[in-house]
């Protein structure tokens, strides 16, 4: 029974890894700009088929590294024009439920879209490892999703030192925490609201590529990360980055060992009603979350 | 000249022309989506009910919807309960559900309160899924008797198989509830809902009990949705899990933004025209040969919010409604 | 602001449009004969509704492009289903009242079908579903109502007689679909597992749409059945046998034939090797003319897309609906005297077709098709499907599931 146990843990790691950065972008962009984006998870869908499409040109390692670069840049510049255009007017003048429900509204849009532009027949980022599996001492796995875990804790890490050590990114955890401070230590909110936003969606479209590569592509799979990716958030405390990471692995963990214990069944269940018990006794999260506006 | 007698004229030529529609169209179809709207117009009201009269954003409907739907399924086919007695107990089992949806609202709020909703409903949908002894699982409940009919005689009754006489009954209940809502909303516990929607904190200074309003509330709209949904299960007679999802709860909000969210007509407005608007939509489809439909949906809602905040009723802001101002819907 | 001035205007005409088209139906200047179309267009599995629309169009066309029957063209209306029940009956309605089908064809998915068929039923219009398996939509003692499809137990009685009389698995699990596709098969298998002596060591499941098995698997894994019974489609089917070699697991995976599609292949790559299923493929019965003319005439028109299951089944269905019409008789001004002639005829089916031969039971349930018992075999390291019992029709022979490291 140990092996199962600590293969399931692995699972649960290696997809927990996966939501992590997808949500890490969720929580930025809420903890500094309010916006709840249920249309994130579809930035991810629209980073794994910039993948699809540039693995065309170019194949192997080389390709899929590439892809990377691609979804980051391509969903990052999507993210820009989204937000200045389509969230920015809101954001003085209407409420977080109008926000909530053009967002609502921009992920039955790009869903929908997608399966227009990309077709509904569901693909696979090519593995540069074509699934060679790895055999450990209690638990299996294959070496992409290794890699895979691998890249988002590098990526993790990564943005952790951009935000605790570089300016902007001290800036950027100024608003999030205190809009107004912010303003009067002369912070220019308006190009920290774009710059998050361009790095939260990246984030999103850099998970979107690994998603598509250890998963599947198809134009409805943005639907279950954001909810996955608000689920973390919540648990780990909205706008709470450290929250969010701890949160992505928690949620894949126990789904994982509460699909293998309890029910397969209701294994998708099992965030939720995580969430909503941990909402009924910590409000703000685990690890708390920001001020609302 | 005084306008008053034009505009009564008005309305009680709108009102023959609604209680005569289904002779003046008999297409069975368009008779069909009119039953349709009026299961709408009772779920956008009661969301309304909730998001636009009270601040709270439940997105979790269709889980009401569903759960209606269901125990009058089950009622009926397990327990041979009239469907009669079955409309008003299936709205009663989603009330039940209601107020536990409604413990959480008491501290939660916006973005976390809508995904407690998401979680609710979706744990809801899974079991219809799972639980096949009692649900049928992704099969559903199919063989749902229709309503009972009204035997007068040995030679006439009233049967509730047709779109038409459907229409009549669901006619009623709309305007019951639309009588029901708008005496709600003027009376004192509509004031004061509207104080806790627009200032939580100041209402609990001045004594408002908000969590016993936000509790009563839930239980008011999830009982109309379970109405709608124990309505809906005699009339297209089977019901499926697919009722529970969250793109039903989607389309639930994108007719009372277009409609007008917070005004009483809103909701019906949003709910007539987007259901004929969809199916309209097909023959657009069949004519430009793609599958345009949702996309437009996506498209209508995002430039509604956008350009359209207050939906249609608010473009005619001056006509029937209420001169105050327009809610802010804190959520 | 202008734009919103724009925007009203577009929403007036947007009423004004939904209003006049509940106008008369603009109908093409001479008559046609019109055939109602169900499927699930958009959502999850359109892909799938897109391989049945283009065997129906094969045919259709060809029937069009020699003159039509009588003169008139035959004329498929289209409605999407979105895979949910009530927008089928929704759709299944417009079909029969306003559109004045004569018969309707197509439907994907079991849960939507057994709704769309009471619904044709209560109509009094006849429905021949083409891709569903629910025993259910058949044993309901509706006259109108037909299937070109086998049910579930139609379908996996070939595996089920090879599973019988080679296999002899001692221990299987069952890992699948929460839906009715999979527990109808469940129930199926478990039945037999129970009548040679298998122990049932698990029974896990998945919904639609989820992506990672890895769990399941793990599980799956640790108990080491023989053989796993695997109802799945085409993604949650190709993922699962992906993340089955990366999790080091080998079992013989035993599923249906719906997920052996093009997609599936191509997902899958060689990671399918071994995995068997009770196919209707068309390119498994190239030896039958009927079968090789369907498939050149397929990928002459759709350059050079390879034909699946669904495509067929979408060929025969409509095959099958446009011969009964022909021997029904020419429509006439009275529909519902046309439908009960086109019922009628139905009964009296009787043609070869890409499934093989097609006739219909007193239930309105075709009987004349065995799907057989296939596994996917590497060929110069593409996966391809074989027939492999019984050995009077095998392609090649069955092959027991190697370890992972002693593959390729």
């Amino acid at each position: 029974m140990e092996s199962l146990f600590l293969q399931q843990v692995l699972n649960g790691l290696i997809v927990g890894s996966v939501y992590c950065l997808i949500a890490i972008g969720l929580t930025m962009i809420f903890g500094v700009m309010r916006i709840s984006n249920f249309a994130h998870g579809d930035f991810s869908m629209l980073g794994a088929y910039f993948a699809i499409y540039f693995v065309l040109f170019l194949s192997g390692w080389a390709g899929w590294v590439g892809s990377l670069v691609v979804a980051a840049i391509g969903v990052g510049l999507i993210g820009f024009f989204v937000e200045r255009f389509l969230f920015r007017p809101l954001l003085t003048r209407w409420t977080d439920i109008d926000i909530i429900m053009l967002s609502i509204g921009l992920f039955i849009l790009l869903e929908n879209g997608a399966r227009l532009l990309f077709g509904a027949t569901p693909k696979m980022i090519p593995d540069p490892f074509e699934s060679k599996t790895i055999n450990l001492l209690f638990f299996s796995t294959s070496e992409i999703r290794l890699i895979c875990l691998l890249f988002s804790g590098i990526a993790i890490f990564l943005l952790q030192l951009f935000l605790t050590k570089t300016k902007t990114g001290v800036a950027i955890r100024a608003t999030s925490q205190n809009r107004n401070a912010a303003t009067l230590m002369g912070i220019n909110i308006s190009f920290i609201y774009s710059l998050t936003f361009v790095v939260g969606s990246a984030l999103a479209g850099l998970g979107g590529v690994l998603y598509g590569t250890i998963f599947a592509v198809f134009p409805m799979m943005g639907a279950v990360p954001t909810l996955k990716a608000f689920a973390v958030t919540i648990l780990g405390g909205m706008g709470n980055i450290r929250g969010a990471i701890f949160g992505g692995f928690i949620l894949g963990v126990a789904e994982t060992l509460g699909g293998n214990y309890i029910s397969m069944q209701y294994k998708n269940a099992i965030g939720f009603v995580i969430i909503i018990l941990v909402l009924l006794i910590i409000p703000q999260g685990l690890f708390g979350g920001v001020e609302k506006k | 000249m005084n306008r008053r007698p034009v505009k009564l004229i008005l309305i009680i030529l709108g009102i023959l022309i609604v209680l005569a529609l289904p002779f003046i169209i008999r297409d069975r179809y368009f008779q069909h989506l009119l039953v349709l709207s009026g299961i709408f117009i009772l779920l956008t009201s009661s969301w309304n009910l909730l998001a636009g009269y009270s601040g709270l954003l439940n997105l979790g409907h269709a889980a009401f919807f569903g759960i209606g739907g269901y125990s009058s399924a089950l009622f009926a086919l397990k327990l041979n309960l009239s469907p009669w007695i079955g409309l008003p107990l299936g709205g009663t089992v989603a009330s039940i559900f209601g107020i536990l949806l409604g413990i959480p609202s008491f501290r939660l709020s916006g973005p976390y309160l809508a995904i407690t909703t998401i979680g609710f409903s979706e744990i809801l949908r899974l079991v219809a899924m799972n639980w096949v002894s009692l649900t049928r699982g992704s099969l559903g409940l199919y063989g749902i008797p229709p309503l009972t009919p009204f035997n007068f005689s040995s030679n006439f009754s009233i049967k509730f198989v047709s779109e038409q006489n459907a229409y009549y009954v669901i006619l009623v209940f709309v305007f019951l509830t639309l009588v029901l809502l708008n005496k709600l909303i003027h009376s004192e516990f509509g004031i004061s809902l509207k104080s806790m929607r627009e200032d939580e904190l100041g209402s609990q200074s001045i004594g408002i009990d908000t969590s016993r309003y936000k509790l009563t509330v839930f239980m008011i709209s999830a009982f109309l949705a379970g109405f709608a949904g124990s309505f809906y299960a005699h009339y297209v007679r089977l019901i499926s899990p697919e009722m529970l999802a969250l793109s039903e709860t989607f389309s639930i909000l994108t007719m009372v933004m277009v409609g007008g969210l917070g005004s009483l007509f809103g909701p019906v407005v949003g709910a007539i025209l987007l259901t004929f608007l969809s199916e309209g939509l097909r023959f657009f489809e069949d004519f430009v040969k793609i599958d345009i439909r949702f996309v437009i949906y996506g498209g209508l809602l995002m430039a509604t919010i956008l350009f359209m905040r207050n939906g249609i009723i608010g473009l005619f802001k001056g006509v029937g409604t209420s001169k105050e101002k327009q809610p802010e819907v804190k959520g | 602001m202008k734009a919103s001035a724009l925007f009203k205007l577009f929403l007036l005409v947007a009423l004004c449009l939904t209003v006049t088209s509940y106008g008369t139906r603009v109908r093409a200047a001479e008559p046609t004969i019109p055939i109602g179309i169900l499927g699930p267009f958009t959502g999850s599995l359109a892909f799938n509704a897109e391989e049945m629309k283009k065997g129906m169009m094969l045919a259709v066309d060809d029937v069009n492009a020699k003159g039509g029957l009588w003169g008139r063209k035959i004329e498929l209306i289209f409605g999407d289903t979105e895979a949910k029940p009530d927008k089928g009956v929704a759709v299944v309605k417009k079909f029969i009242t306003r559109d004045k089908v004569l018969v309707v064809g197509g439907g994907y998915a079991s849960s939507v079908n057994i709704a769309t068929s009471e619904v044709c039923q209560n109509e009094k219009t006849p429905i021949v579903v083409a891709i569903a398996i629910s025993p259910t939509i058949t044993n309901r003692g509706f006259d109108y109502v037909f299937r070109t499809s086998p049910n579930s137990p139609q379908f996996l009685a070939g595996v089920n007689e090879w599973l019988e009389k080679v296999k002899k698995p001692k221990t299987v699990a069952f890992l699948m679909e929460n839906t009715d596709y999979g527990r109808d098969g469940e129930k199926i298998w478990s039945a037999l597992s129970n009548k040679i002596g298998a122990k049932e060591l698990a029974h896990l499941y998945f919904e639609i749409g989820d992506t990672d098995f890895t769990t399941q698997i793990s599980k799956l894994k640790e108990l080491k059945p023989e053989a796993t019974f695997n109802i799945a489609s085409t993604t949650e089917a190709a993922l699962i046998q992906k993340q089955a070699k990366e999790l080091n697991f080998v079992t013989q995976w035993i599923g249906v034939g719906g997920q052996f599609t093009e997609a599936y292949f191509k997902m899958a790559g060689p990671t399918c090797q071994y995995a068997m299923g009770s196919s209707l493929e068309p390119t498994l019965a190239m030896k039958n003319p009927i079968v090789a003319d369907f498939v050149k005439r397929y990928e002459a028109k759709y350059q050079k897309a390879r034909p699946g299951i669904f495509s067929s089944q979408g060929y025969d269905n409509i095959m099958v609906i446009m011969d009964a019409i022909k021997r029904a008789g020419k429509p006439t001004e009275n529909l519902q005297a046309d439908r009960d002639r086109i019922r009628d005829a139905l009964r009296k089916t009787s043609i070869e077709l890409t499934q093989g031969k097609i006739e219909f039971d007193k239930t309105g349930q075709v009987y004349t098709v065995t799907p057989s018992p296939v596994q996917v075999q590497l060929v110069d390291g593409k996966p391809q499907l074989f027939i492999v019992y019984p050995p009077a029709r095998a392609g090649a022979p069955y092959q027991v599931p190697l370890p992972w490291d002693k593959r390729k």
